[in-house]
């Protein structure tokens, strides 16, 4: 009852306040807009605001990037949809299924369901986080050390290579090659310079704005350029045809498995939603009866990607508030809105502002449900962008690229960063390689190798502390028996007769 | 030899190359951290060795099964068509390879050679910056001379060479060139089009990111690029 009365006392707070209503519509298309246009993401629209954030009060602050948060992931799944091109990581599963949709003339589908999916999974998460955040916090704080983190990653990552690459192989290669970009700059433990081959610019880490866009947006840019190379460009087809409630009712196991899954990552530091959308399509093939028709435009995949990552944003908001730890590179730039109005987020926001706290779960709830309105509303509008012919898009996409890498931090190099990972983007999946492992392996090297240092601290450098942490032990299993099953494949197991290029 | 291809082994080689770098750098950084007794080597080895064991595994998977896609790979891996298309396109041979990266050491040639030439005449002033117009004037004259002979090429170094240039000549004076630059090389070239669709994109960038959200851009650090940034942000705030 607690629970139902802060939320009410949020709500009138949140929607008595003009300017609280101001920016909560502000936030909301801001952050569709900026997810939903090629080549930029809500990071981007995020980035931009970061340093205007101190003139407003910290609840706006918050409030606004927890609502960019919501309605950005929901609106990445657009151009993961029509363009193929994620808006974020946690979008990439999306476009496994979304983009052959679109090739297959079913774009309006696989947004429609993208808008129910992500509006659905945002706010049960939203009353989830809202009626479990105490005991939910309780538990994460007690049962998820540095071991257990540490091990989830792994599992995760164990995950993530089945997906994306042409093989085995080239799946763990695309992951390694993220994980050592991570390792450049200074390690976790002693502050020591590594792989910065003397350019100041390289000890601070090369920073995953400016890599993300360059191996998402910039190397789809030139992908496209080669296939009008060839003369094969073919603009996507065009369609507003929404699924129907009886299509959506059938894949009701998917959407209530993919809640769960998006809300568990979510809740754990450094995890979020990116793995919670790898783990819910992984999750959603797992369990299908076809598996052979994932990949090829399969309405499944795009629900439980969508519900999974917009299930995720409510139960990141948890180790932020109560344990100051953030989820993913929105919730960290949070951390900075808190810091320009000298707070720190953890557990004594709760006692001291607990009016933000509520203001923030209220708009977080309302951002979600608002998707399902102005969603269907905008989503015909950006739709109406693929009849832009690709020329025309192609030097818009780049510029918008760049102003995103160039606002992160004021520097010329992230520019040059983003073009060169567009650059090796584009040679390394013409070679079967895995854009969105590398980028997994980028974000989540750094908390992997952060929390294994900080496991191994705790175990005393002792391998077997690992078997009375039984969390721990089982996600390691876990992820060591999904590489063996891989590996096992990988040398012994014949190629399944149904698995074919697509194209 | 099984299935192996001469590209195979190429990509076997590149991985294993970069590994060996890899691990002989990590020696650079080899130093004891007190309370970590992995030091700040352990993990980035740990992945060198992973990355060894899996370009090896790679190398296999080729000499059993060619270019198969694996068993154990969700299918959705192969929904990325970018193979394909430069299969069709004819863009696997070695001199396509050879012509795609001449044009890309454009780039790093004006991040480079500028400085060295600076350096060499112990220029100061306008001279540097008079240097630097001359070195981009020629390999803009370069990139222009090859890029009809390699399209693809060219809008790969296209980006690159505008991130080059950004520092010394500002956003606001490339971005035009830039667009009607990336409008060609995609096939565009009816020139009324190419200026209104130029004008149209430059104008939407400018009223959204420095209109309204003042987001500062490089204006460029050479006479007469600063004086065109400079005078464009004057006029929009």
């Amino acid at each position: 009852m607690d629970a139902f009365d802060n939320f009410l006392t949020g709500t009138i707070t949140l929607f008595s306040d003009p300017i609280g209503i101001l920016i909560f519509f502000g936030g909301v298309i801001g952050g569709m807009l900026f997810g939903a246009i090629p080549g930029v993401s809500m990071l981007t629209l995020a980035a931009i605001l970061l340093p205007f954030t101190a003139h407003l009060s910290p609840e706006h602050g918050i409030m606004l990037f927890s609502v960019i948060y919501c309605t950005g992931v929901y609106g990445g799944a657009i151009t993961a949809i029509l363009f193929n091109i994620p808006g974020a990581p946690e979008n990439a599963p999306t476009a496994f299924d979304g983009y052959p949709m679109t090739q297959k003339g079913q774009a309006g589908k696989a947004v429609g369901a993208a808008v129910m999916c992500s509006a659905l999974g945002g706010s049960i998460s939203c009353i989830i986080m809202m009626l479990a955040t105490a005991p939910i916090a309780d538990w994460a704080i007690s049962a998820f050390g540095p071991p257990e983190i540490f091990a989830l990653v792994f599992f995760g990552l164990a995950v993530a290579s089945s997906v994306g690459a042409k093989t085995f192989w080239k799946g763990w290669l695309s992951i390694l090659i993220g994980l050592m970009v991570a390792v450049v700059g200074l390690d976790p433990v002693g502050g020591i310079e590594r792989y910065d081959f003397e350019m100041p610019y390289l000890l601070a880490g090369i920073h995953f704005i400016p890599t993300i866009l360059g191996f998402f947006a910039v190397s789809e840019i030139f992908v496209q350029a080669e296939k009008k190379a060839r003369g094969s460009y073919n603009a996507p087809k065009l369609s507003v045809d929404f699924p129907s409630l009886s299509e959506l009712i059938a894949h009701k196991w998917a959407v209530f498995r993919s809640i769960v899954i998006g809300f568990f990552c979510g809740i754990l530091p450094g995890i979020g939603a990116t793995l919670a959308a790898f783990m819910g399509y992984n999750e959603a093939v797992r369990w299908s009866k076809n598996r052979e028709e994932f990949g090829k435009g399969k309405l499944e995949g795009v629900i439980s990607s969508e519900t999974a990552n917009n299930a995720a944003t409510g139960a990141a908001m948890i180790p932020l508030l109560a344990l100051g730890l953030p989820g993913g590179a929105l919730t960290a730039m949070m951390v900075g809105v808190f810091q320009m109005h000298d707070m720190e987020p953890g557990p004594l926001v709760f006692l001291n502002s607990a009016d933000l706290v509520w203001v923030v779960f209220a708009a977080m709830f309302f951002a979600n449900v608002s998707i399902l309105f102005v969603g269907f509303l905008e989503t015909k509008t950006i739709i109406n962008l693929l009849r832009i012919p690709f020329q025309f898009l192609a030097p818009m996409i780049l510029l918008l690229a760049t102003v995103g890498a160039y606002a992160v931090r004021g520097l010329t190099i992230d520019v040059i960063v983003m073009f060169l990972a567009g650059v090796v983007g584009f040679f390394l999946r013409r070679s079967g390689y895995s854009v969105a492992g590398i980028v997994l392996g980028l974000i989540l090297g750094k908390i992997g190798e952060q929390t294994f240092a900080q496991a191994m601290q705790m175990l005393h450098f002792e391998w077997s502390g690992y078997f009375d942490r039984p969390i721990a032990l089982g996600l390691l299993i876990a992820g060591i028996l999904t590489l063996c099953a891989s590996i096992y494949g990988a040398f012994f197991k014949k190629k399944h007769p149904t698995t074919q290029m697509t194209g | 030899m099984g299935k192996l291809r001469t590209g195979h082994l190429v990509e076997a080689g590149l991985w294993l190359g970069l590994c060996l770098f890899l691990y002989i750098y990590s020696f650079e950084f080899e130093k004891d951290i007190e309370i970590y007794k992995f030091g700040a080597t352990a993990w980035p080895r740990a992945i060198i060795l992973l990355m060894t064991i899996a370009a090896l595994g790679q190398l296999f998977h080729h000499w059993k099964r060619g270019d198969e896609v694996s068993s154990e790979i969700i299918d959705a891996a192969t929904h990325d068509d970018a193979e394909e298309a430069a299969h069709d396109a004819h863009h696997e041979d070695i001199k396509w390879y050879a012509s795609t990266f001449g044009l890309l050491l454009i780039p790093f040639a004006y991040m480079r050679i500028p400085d060295w030439i600076v350096a060499l005449l112990s220029a100061e002033g306008t001279t540097v910056h008079l240097i630097r117009i001359v070195c981009a004037a020629i390999l803009i004259g370069i990139f222009i001379y090859y890029m009809r002979r390699n399209m693809v090429g060219a809008i790969l170094t296209l980006p690159l060479f505008f991130a080059a240039l950004l520092e010394d000549m500002g956003f606001y004076s490339l971005a035009p060139f830039f667009i009607i630059g990336v409008m060609f090389l995609f096939g565009e070239q009816r020139p009324k089009p190419m200026m209104a669709i130029m004008a149209l994109i430059f104008g939407l960038l400018m009223l959204l990111f420095v209109k309204i959200l003042f987001v500062g851009l490089p204006v460029g650090n050479i006479h007469p690029f600063y004086d065109i940034g400079s005078w464009v942000v004057t006029v929009l705030q």
